[in-house]
């Protein structure tokens, strides 16, 4: 769940209604425009600071300490899809210091309903509640919230269905200072744009797009601590300790491994196997307005002591977006590595998946908003995306090692259709490159407050 | 001789739980590494009955006769099914498994998909080691008992009886059903302490272990064993360590109907009426059709140390067993009898009406005649070298 999400429904705060205006300056096209976006940008900061400053002194003066809000986070931007939050899965500390006035506790939720239709094999056309998702944050005080989110994939979840239910964040914030904060439990990586930003309103097309699931394996939560420091020139920097994969989990036999190598072995806080922790620190700037630049890595050891020889997964990734006017751009490339796979799959050869030593991707987006009135707005949108999920694998000698592939090539087109500020419908169609027979027209419906 | 010493397993299958509660330490360090410790009374009088030739009737045979501690608690010999009775000279019905690996085994139950799963003996009859430990005693083709009391009365003459006494009072003789149960509970518990019983001390062990590398002929072999288009073994017999760190048992504890040709050594099957049927041949499973000339999936540890192979031991190479499974459908005609008219008597050892049982979808299974075997005699080669790394007590 990501701070935008969570903005308290009953009013409006100055807080809010400056950052809409901040972030609609944001697709100024020439350079006063900019200018006055970037000055908005600044203005709203400030005030949050010293909505910050004074809530804190209201707390300090009252006794026992009101219930404090939620806070009030970044409005959408008017696109297709929201505009990136301040970072993923956490509010602006200014924001979150800023939020006294509002209820203590703040319901909120999300869902998409799909329908895919493979283009040459209509007998496999599927619809699915891909995902109902329930949240909630509770603020106990100006410095402390908690925030946590009950996810239901594929509508039904029992011992002879194929659904899941799943905690999906959980974790305390605490606001250390105005511009930094530390959180506590199950969280969001903050990599890539997806990751923290997962709600059918805030990405382009139907199903999420391939670099961000099958590399960086969207939804993607862990275990630990993080720190995050907002700042006010637009830098946004987050590091912490996790909980990590599961390499001794691997399952050659399956094909889940080629279809994400990264989220057949996650664990997502499960009875995890914890012997082994990452390291991980992601860095995003957002000093010119409608302009995100970012990346992040993760490290950890990933054999978790279950075999003799270690292994070392390493995940990093760069991304930008950029919202000139009616215009968005996006991309991401995402590259992992696994050590000394080798050892690990010996035992294994003669398998259909065993373990590679490498796998990336990136896409390339565009959209455009055509059309849009009140609340409505028409945008659409095309993604090339490669996807290589088998990159390279250690050798294993003649007959044992192998075949690396070339990958997946992915062409989506299509288009979101917001009819108010938190529904979108959306429509495409992939076109699978390397893979013809898995063309498909895909529909959903989408809602996120 | 059996080594009276016990191991309790720091890790791996049998005691991941100690390693779920802290005491196991480092996985990857100490993965296989056992620590001495003494069988408890219970167990060390159920190694005593364990090798008591002078609880069967004929006076000569007791359950290490046929489960051997020095050939991984199989047969010694190459006898297609063992001889019992009073006279020790009747033949069983089915060839003796090994009883090794067999501590974390279920008792028989269909699984969610519905597939029979679990379970002691070739049919799962048996629901525990402790009810599979009692059944040879009175079987009259096995060690040949009418009942309990004959089975206690030998035991109160026994070198030991004071010491079972000592265990589980001094009246138990007295009570012959409970003292039964007490001689099935002491062998449950010898199987379960004694890590003879589950050694992992092969030379595959000590490969996922790091300690040893396998050599190439074996590599291929592994490979082979694992691939889905080659030997598919896997299926059946997993071969890679569980999420858990667990080592595999190389068995899922799962039935399957495999059409292994009528043996005719076998001197039940002097009547061309008689078929051995497997899971259906049950009482509580005879209503199951589909489920006849199934049986359970042994595990492949040690078996390149068997003499005879299959439930009715109709292989006594691993050679031919391993090509059997190749060449089942492709060459049929190497396998089965060949009617007046040159035609296959294919599956013979199963009424026709129990054909479509027989496992013809999955790989190596899923050929014609004509077809090339899943695998060639190199290959064939290949995987018995792999499948000989299973043998305990490697020594580099």
């Amino acid at each position: 769940m990501t701070s935008h999400r969570l903005r308290a429904l009953p009013a409006k705060t100055i807080l809010a209604a400056s950052l809409a205006l901040a972030a609609s300056a944001a697709f100024a096209q020439t350079p006063t425009e900019a200018e006055l976006a970037r000055r908005l940008d600044q203005l709203a900061a400030e005030l949050a600071a010293v909505k910050a400053q004074l809530a804190q002194m209201q707390q300090e003066r009252a006794a026992p300490a009101p219930a404090a809000a939620p806070a009030p986070t970044a409005p959408a931007s008017g696109f297709g899809v929201t505009a990136p939050a301040a970072s993923a899965g956490t509010a602006t500390p200014a924001m979150a210091a800023a939020a006294p006035s509002g209820p203590a506790t703040v319901l909120s939720s999300y869902g998409e309903i799909t329908y895919t239709r493979p283009t040459k094999s209509s007998v496999n056309t599927q619809a699915d509640v891909a995902r109902f998702v329930l949240g909630y944050q509770h603020r106990f005080d100006a410095k402390t919230k908690v925030v946590a989110e009950l996810e239901v994939e594929h509508a039904v979840s029992s011992a002879d269905d194929a659904g899941e239910v799943e905690v999906e964040q959980a974790y305390v914030e605490y606001q250390i200072t105005p511009t930094l904060a530390v959180q506590g439990g199950l969280f969001l990586l903050p990599m890539g744009l997806l990751n923290g930003n997962h709600e059918p309103t805030a990405y382009y097309g139907v199903q999420r797009n391939f670099v961000e699931t099958a590399i960086i394996p969207s939804t993607w939560r862990e275990g630990g601590f993080q720190l995050v420091g907002t700042y006010d020139n637009g830098l946004t920097v987050q590091g912490g300790i996790t909980t990590t994969f599961d390499l001794s989990k691997w399952d050659a036999a399956s094909t889940e491994g080629k279809d994400s190598p990264l989220g057949s072995i996650h664990q997502e806080l499960s009875l995890a196997k914890a012997h082994d922790l990452a390291a991980f620190g992601a860095l995003n700037w957002r000093g010119v307005p409608g302009l995100l630049l970012g990346g992040s890595l993760f490290s950890s050891q990933a054999t978790q002591g279950q075999t003799a020889e270690k292994a070392r997964i390493t995940l990093w990734e760069a991304h930008a977006r950029w919202t000139p006017g009616r215009w968005d751009f996006q991309s991401v490339y995402s590259r992992g590595t696994i050590s000394n796979t080798a050892v690990l799959n010996t035992p294994l050869v003669g398998n259909p998946t065993l373990i590679p030593s490498s796998f990336d991707g990136y896409y390339v987006l565009g959209a455009y908003k055509v059309w849009s009135h009140e609340d409505y707005s028409l945008t659409p949108f095309a993604r090339w995306e490669h996807v290589n999920t088998t990159r390279s694998y250690a050798d294993l000698g003649p007959g044992l090692t192998p075949e690396a592939s070339g990958g997946q090539r992915i062409v989506t087109v299509g288009a979101n259709l917001n009819i108010t500020q938190g529904v979108v419908l959306k429509a495409d169609y992939q076109q699978f490159r390397d893979s013809p027979d898995q063309n498909r027209v895909n529909l959903g419906l989408g809602w996120n407050f | 001789m059996l080594i009276r010493r016990s191991w309790a397993w720091v890790l791996g299958g049998v005691a991941s739980t100690l390693v779920a509660c802290g005491g196991g330490g480092d996985a990857a360090s100490s993965a296989g590494v056992p620590i001495a410790s003494a069988l408890s009374a219970q167990a060390a009088l159920g190694e005593r009955i364990f090798a008591d030739v002078s609880l069967s009737a004929s006076g000569r045979q007791a359950c290490a006769s046929c489960h051997s501690p020095d050939n991984a608690h199989s047969p010694a010999n190459s006898l297609v099914a063992q001889l019992g009775g009073v006279l020790l000279d009747l033949q069983g019905r089915r060839t003796a498994p090994s009883v090794n690996y067999l501590s974390s085994n279920t008792a028989f139950h269909f699984d969610a998909e519905g597939a029979p799963t679990g379970g002691f003996f070739w049919d799962g009859r048996a629901a525990s080691l402790q009810d599979q430990a009692g059944q040879p005693f009175l079987t009259s083709f096995e060690m040949a008992n009418a009942n309990a009391a004959e089975v206690i009365d030998k035991l109160s003459r026994a070198a030991y009886a004071d010491e079972f006494k000592r265990v589980f009072g001094a009246d138990i003789f007295s009570r012959s059903d409970d003292a039964m149960a007490r001689v099935t509970l002491a062998l449950a518990q010898y199987q379960r302490e004694d890590t003879e019983f589950r050694g992992f001390s092969s030379k595959y062990d000590e490969f996922l272990r790091g300690n040893v590398r396998l050599s190439d002929q074996e590599l291929r072999g592994l490979a082979v064993f694992n691939s889905p288009g080659k030997g598919n073994c896997q299926a059946c017999h997993p071969s890679a360590r569980a999420a858990d760190g667990s080592f595999p048992l190389f068995t899922d504890f799962s039935y399957d109907n495999l059409g292994v040709p009528r043996n005719p050594a076998l001197v039940q099957n002097d009547d061309p009426a008689f078929y051995d049927l497997g899971l259906c041949g049950r009482d509580d499973l005879a209503a199951r059709a589909d489920l006849c000339g199934a049986f359970k999936v042994p595990s492949l540890r040690n078996v390149a140390q068997r003499h005879v192979f299959f439930h009715n031991g109709r292989f006594n190479t691993l050679k031919d067993a391993l090509t059997f499974y190749v060449q089942r459908d492709t060459n049929p005609e190497k396998w089965y009898p060949l009617n007046a008219d040159g035609t296959v008597q294919k599956f013979d050892d199963l009424p026709a009406q129990f054909h479509a049982n027989v496992n013809t979808t999955e790989a190596p299974y899923n050929r014609r005649p004509g077809d090339a075997p899943a695998l060639n005699d190199a290959e064939v080669d290949d995987l018995i070298a792999f499948l000989k790394t299973l043998n305990d007590g490697y020594r580099p």
